[in-house]
């Protein structure tokens, strides 16, 4: 009885992922210590939804990674979904939100398109092209909205706040006090996310980013993975967009611009390696609140906002080494086995 | 024996980025003239061409920080901005307008660029951390150290007229720092292919393997280069803060890019091996060139950075794709 609890506790703590939930549960407890009341519901939805943005981001960011690219510009593909969206949409006219939706679609797929094909096909290298394409997109976010602006239709605030929708039926009110539309929508990409890995294309995913050549030789079409890869991926930075355009009511081109180290560095903390093929996406979640977290408790503990950026490089540094030393380690272990 | 034919064949990409020069300048001229209305020689002209290139300077000298790390194997530097930006900063207090505390400015822009690529360089080249994230987290935390020492006070200080001569005023019509870049271009083409430490770099760029077999240190030379590339942008701080006349926060960040599409434009190899720093010069001229274009056309930032990220790609495409077919 003793040795089977045993077996099991060396079993969960040889996971990856348990140093990672570990280290979360930590900031949990540190936060309700600074902050009184941390735990009411008010507090966690609020928290939840400026965590929103990052989350999403990063799952996409680690579907990408694990395929075997990254996505520098996944930031600013979200600041141009949301100018465009902002632009489109005049506030008296709840038509053009259907539009404007449709637009952002649109914009998705193009995002997607291009940085699948250029990663993809092109086999340019992922790094430089996507920080390329960053440009590319956040040029066109300044050409629509030069300077911050934009309205968004009232219908669209479901994105966000149930209560805030006008004429919103009151059952679904009562069910956003529970479950507010940033929980929903991290639900549904956890869902999608689910069924696809569990597919043949989460399958191919893994191959892909593990080791491109032999996926290639045994079959798999690897052009085709990367590019529905960094699909997926801006499928989460439109819902990233759509949430933004419903909490600000506006659009900026420079919202995303440091969203997209923190996206790589949320992944990376949450244990997918940036060498592709391992890691578990949903992890990224845990690693987008660690980081989101960080600079809560910066914030309660009076340190400065001028420390902000320090302080998240230095995480982000602590981060990736710490991937680091346990990949080499794992590789250490098994060599030992092998020997 | 080197025939017209074979020098054509081996600067191809130098030709090119001449050609690409020479074509945005008339292009630009024909619109401005033709389409705009200006008058002829608004936009090519002698004048036009030297304040270009001074403009370029400054991409060019990224560039050259960008190249030096590039040239080992494909990292990449983007922590270059903000050291340049710091070192501006401390240098500008303690110049203080005089030339007598020159020296000491100088040493200390260039032991501060030096730390930040010493440990740039130790986490890229020994705990094998992506170059990438590393640099720019390290930007972040610049960035950070910046934002920290300069709140609530004002950045005090100008440089020394030693420094505003060579940053920012003319010997007739050709701006200095345009005579330093090119006196740089030549101790920076003799370093790199005829020392020993170019050489080396260069090999550790075009195969490590082979380089590790030839007995050399590949980890030591790649973390030479990051703190060659941040003693650099020390030095470009305070060449900044001359041509600006004082310091402020946000120096740097605004060549950071530039500088690596000039590399990439010029045709410098993104994978490493190569060292041509004409060719980057030539690069971040077709830039500056460019944007001027943008800027005349009324395009402003969103063009510039659209453009930008276009040209990269496309040079890219022309230049980097991995061509291997399986």
């Amino acid at each position: 009885m003793k040795q089977k609890l045993y077996n099991k506790l060396k079993f969960f703590t040889s996971k990856q992922e348990f140093s990672t939930i570990i280290i979360l549960l930590l900031m949990l407890v540190g936060m309700s210590l600074l902050q009184n009341g941390f735990f009411t519901r008010r507090v966690i939805v609020s928290n939840i939804n400026a965590f929103l943005p990052l989350i999403l981001l990063s799952m996409g960011q680690a579907i990408v990674i694990v395929s075997g690219g990254l996505d520098m510009s996944c930031g600013n593909a979200m600041a141009l979904m949301l100018c465009a969206m902002t632009k489109i949409m005049k506030a008296d006219s709840p038509y053009t939100g259907v539009i404007a939706i449709l637009v952002c679609i649109l914009l998705s797929l193009a995002v997607g398109l291009a940085n699948g094909f250029l990663v993809g096909y092109l086999r340019l290298p992922a790094i430089i092209a996507t920080y390329a394409t960053s440009y590319i997109w956040l040029g066109l976010a300044l050409f629509i909205t030069p300077t911050p602006g934009g309205e968004i239709v009232n219908w669209f605030k479901i994105f966000y706040d149930f209560s805030a929708v006008k004429g919103c039926a009151q059952w679904i009110k009562t069910i956003g006090s529970v479950l507010a539309p940033s929980v929903i929508m991290i639900l549904l990409a956890c869902t999608i996310w689910f069924f696809i890995g569990k597919k043949k294309l989460g399958r191919y995913i893994y191959a892909v980013g593990s080791h491109d050549d032999n996926a290639y030789y045994s079959g798999i079409s690897t052009t085709k993975v990367h590019i529905k890869a960094y699909v997926i991926n801006s499928l989460f930075i439109m819902m990233a967009a759509l949430y933004f355009a419903g909490q600000n009511g506006a659009g900026s081109a420079n919202i995303g611009e440091t969203l997209t180290l923190q996206t790589v560095a949320a992944a990376v903390v949450g244990g997918v390696a940036l060498s592709g093929g391992k890691g578990n996406v949903f992890m990224a979640i845990v690693g987008a609140i660690i980081m989101s977290l960080v600079s809560k408790i910066i914030y309660y503990i009076n340190v400065p906002s001028a420390w902000q950026s320090f302080v998240s490089g230095v995480i982000i540094i602590i981060a990736i080494s710490a991937s680091a030393i346990y990949s080499y380690a794992e590789k250490r272990n098994l060599l030992r086995e092998v020997n | 024996m080197m025939n017209s034919k074979n020098i054509l064949l081996k600067y191809k990409k130098t030709f090119i980025a001449l050609l690409l020069i020479v074509l945005t300048f008339v292009v630009g001229e024909l619109i401005m003239v033709g389409v705009k209305g200006a008058d002829p020689g608004s936009f090519l002209s002698v004048n036009q061409v030297l304040i270009t290139i001074k403009l370029a300077t400054f991409i060019s000298l990224f560039g050259l920080c960008e190249m030096i790390v590039i040239s080992t194997g494909g990292d990449m530097d983007l922590s270059v901005g903000w050291i340049a930006t710091l070192a501006a900063i401390f240098s500008t207090r303690i110049m203080d307008g005089k030339n007598q505390n020159l020296l000491i400015a100088i040493l200390i822009a260039i032991g501060v660029g030096a730390a930040f690529g010493l440990l740039n360089g130790l986490l890229v080249s020994y705990a094998k951390l992506p170059s990438l994230v590393v640099t720019l987290a390290m930007g972040n935390i610049i960035q950070g150290l910046i934002n920290a020492y300069t709140t609530g006070i004002h950045i005090s200080g100008e440089p020394s007229p030693i420094v505003k001569k060579l940053a920012a005023k003319y010997t007739g019509i050709v701006p200095n720092i345009v005579t330093i870049l090119l006196i740089l271009c030549i101790i920076v083409i003799i370093i790199i292919y005829k020392t020993k430490i170019g050489v080396k770099l260069l090999s550790i760029g075009s195969n490590p393997n082979t380089a590790y077999l030839s007995g050399l240190n590949i980890k030591l030379i790649r973390m030479i280069a990051f703190i060659a590339s941040g003693a650099i942008a020390g030095i470009i701080g305070i060449l900044l803060v001359g041509n600006a006349g004082t310091a402020y926060k946000d120096m740097g960040s605004n060549y950071l890019m530039p500088g690596i599409v000039a590399v990439v434009v010029g045709g410098v190899s993104v994978k490493g091996g190569e060292g041509n720093y004409f060719a980057v010069i030539l690069g971040a001229i077709v830039l500056q060139t460019l944007t001027n274009l943008f800027v005349s056309l009324g395009w402003g930032d969103a063009g510039k950075w659209t453009g930008y990220g276009l040209i990269l790609i496309l040079m890219l495409i022309t230049y980097v794709r991995n061509k291997r077919s399986r």
